[in-house]
């Protein structure tokens, strides 16, 4: 079963690849990204993942998301006006 | 510009800021700000002969001390060859910074001399990395590196430097900003309570402790629950020495090559405390077979660590000595498990009546630890050796058994040698290592000569990789591939020439005379013991199967299972 994170990411070199990076290697295919800006230091990602074994569980990730510095992981998409308007 | 410090200048004093003693490092292009700016500055560097050894031996400081340990590289090759040293303390959780030099601003991305993108590389194995940009940024990135690497689970943190951030002047010198000092994540009341019952519901309970007990430095606390509640324990690899290895209740250390009675006791639990460990394969075995009656508890200062590989009808998510401290359970009668579990341990304690006259290792390892007795410091190497380390060696304190548990790295021994040395000067610090993992960091023996390091090292030979031959003897039909080491120089004459102490044993005669003189010893010593190659470890778990599973040959019966 697919999986939709939303996680906001700070402006710092490599966040984006450790996070990309962390979902894949800990098991898990990625079927879609979006990123869209947020405000100028921080932008807004999307991933939509699925376990690619049935014992690797969504919530274990969540918490090795979730020790990662750089980043939060939120509930909801934070999108700005302008991404919303492209991602339409 | 003359009173404006460069990049460099505030590494170097942000490290002093940050209380750092000594760090390991070895020079180069990149970094060479950052190396003139340490000349004079006050802070010890140790050269080490390679990189790696630095990495190691900043590991083995940390562990030895619980502090921060620091390594320095230039960039490309230098860095790259940190990389073993930093997957080594991630996977063991080893708080420790590492500075690398990297090519100007300009030239990244353009694959210039020695440019590697050494951020990219280790985004899997750090807790977090920084590639500096702006060197008035360098004191705040510096005290955050420090204090990401100790917070809840410790761990690696890299920051990678380029040439002209460090060679810049900074106007305004910053200060080194100021962070929230990280709180543990208090342990819910209600989680507390239910542990507390099961342990109440529970006839044959059982601790089962990993490394995090001593990283969270709650060794106290874990021994006064023990007091307290008169449960026996088992421990990983990483877990030795948080409980004397002497005590009536420690049943030693469980798993792959554990002892028969950890391995019966968790089979036969009906409750696991665990406490800072992970369910680690080389401790399970066969996850689903492992502790197939137990409910668990399963206390972590990682959240991702509970439910990840067992699930626990208890998780609890805090600091190690507040939960420890608030368990006071009522407990039931469980005189007949702990009989059971003591008797286990005496049924099937290990024996040292090897036959013959030639040199028994466990025995030696042994005779070793006690002769060393509480101020005993064991870095190993990997392989048979450091099994039987963990099998046969007295450990009294924590802090004193520097093994690479999670990453396995052969080489490790001498340069953790050289930073616990370093650490516990008034200790016998010694490095037990065989012939293959010795000759992956042998350069190292110049580092001890270059600072009159006293370092002892115990050199078990057998002219083989032992536990590949033991693996391919069990489970690859007697195929023995590419595990001869017959070739290996004569290692007293190379220390020799390293400037070290250094003399050979080959029988069992001499052990004793031979272990008193190099406890006694004041220089870098090496002790070279000739052993038997067919000499295998004892019990083995084969891979894959049960814990209940042990194979064990002895000198009077043929290969078994249990």
């Amino acid at each position: 079963m697919s999986h939709l994170i939303h996680i906001e990411i700070d402006d710092l070199d490599g966040t984006l690849l450790r996070v990309l990076g962390l979902i894949e290697r800990r098991g898990f295919f990625i079927d879609a990204i979006e990123m869209y800006p947020i405000d100028d230091k921080t932008r807004g990602l999307s991933v939509t993942a699925r376990a690619k074994e049935s014992h690797r569980r969504f919530e274990t990730l969540y918490a090795q998301i979730d020790r990662l510095y750089g980043l939060k992981r939120v509930a909801e998409p934070r999108k700005a006006a302008a991404a919303q308007k492209l991602s339409a | 510009m003359i009173n404006q410090p460069t990049g460099a200048q505030l590494v170097i004093s942000t490290l002093r800021a940050l209380g750092v003693d000594i760090l390991f490092g070895y020079p180069g292009g990149a970094i060479m700000p950052i190396y003139d700016a340490l000349a004079g500055s006050g802070l010890t560097h140790i050269l080490v002969r390679h990189e790696q050894g630095a990495s190691f031996a900043a590991d083995a400081y940390a562990r030895a001390t619980g502090k921060v340990g620091v390594c320095m590289a230039t960039s490309g090759p230098g860095a790259t060859n940190l990389i073993t040293g930093i997957a080594n303390a991630y996977m063991d959780s080893v708080p420790m910074v590492c500075i690398t030099g990297q090519v100007g601003t300009h030239l990244l991305g353009t694959d210039g001399f020695q440019e590697v993108d050494i951020l990219g590389l280790t985004l899997p194995i750090v807790k977090h990395s920084w590639l500096v940009r702006d060197p008035a940024e360098i004191p705040a990135i510096l005290s955050r590196a420090f204090q990401i690497a100790q917070e809840g689970r410790p761990g690696p943190v890299l920051v990678d430097i380029p040439k002209d951030v460090a060679a810049a002047f900074v106007k305004d010198v910053p200060t080194t900003g100021e962070f929230p000092s990280w709180q543990p994540p208090q342990p819910d009341v209600a989680d507390i309570k239910a542990a507390e019952k099961l342990i109440e519901q529970s006839k044959k309970p059982l601790f089962y402790i990993g490394g995090g007990v001593e990283m969270a430095f709650a060794v106290p606390q874990l021994r006064a629950l023990m007091d307290r509640t008169g449960i026996p324990v088992v421990s990983t690899l990483k877990g030795l020495g948080a409980i004397p290895t002497t005590d009536d209740l420690f049943l030693g250390m469980l798993g792959m090559h554990g002892t028969r009675a950890a391995n019966i006791a968790v089979q036969d639990a009906d409750l696991l405390i665990v406490l800072g460990a992970r369910f680690d394969d080389r401790a399970t075995g066969k996850l689903s077979a492992f502790a197939p009656h137990a409910k668990v508890i399963h206390v972590d200062i990682d959240a991702a660590e509970i439910n990840k590989l067992r699930m626990a009808q208890v998780g609890i998510l805090g600091d190690l000595k507040m939960v420890l401290d608030g368990l006071h359970p009522k407990m039931q009668d469980i005189s007949l498990w702990v009989a059971k579990c003591k008797s286990d341990k005496k049924k099937h304690a290990f024996r040292y009546d090897a036959p013959g006259t030639g040199i028994y290792a466990p025995a030696l390892l042994k005779l070793l630890s006690e002769k060393a007795g509480d101020k005993f410091v064991a870095c190993c190497d990997v392989g048979q050796h450091q099994m039987w380390v963990a099998q046969h060696c007295q450990f009294l304190q924590n802090r004193a058994h520097l093994t690479s548990g999670g990453s396995g790295a052969m080489g490790y021994g001498l340069p953790a040698g050289v930073g616990a040395k370093l650490a516990l000067p008034d200790h016998h610090v010694v490095t037990v290592s065989g012939d293959g993992s010795f000759m992956m960091n042998i350069q190292e023996m110049a580092t001890l000569r270059r600072y009159g390091i006293p370092l002892k090292i115990v050199l078990l030979d057998n002219s083989s990789l032992g536990l590949v031959r033991q693996w391919q003897r069990l489970f690859y039909e007697e195929n023995y591939s590419e595990i001869d080491l017959s070739d290996n120089p004569d290692f007293v004459t190379v220390a020799q020439a390293f400037g070290l102490d250094a003399f050979r044993i080959t029988s069992r005669d001499e052990v004793d005379g031979a272990l008193d003189r190099l406890l006694a010893a004041d220089k870098p010593t090496l002790l070279h013991i000739l052993i038997d190659p067919r000499e295998n470890v004892w019990p083995l778990v084969p891979p894959g199967a049960s814990n209940a599973e042990m194979m064990e040959e002895r000198w009077d019966e043929p290969l078994d299972s249990y």
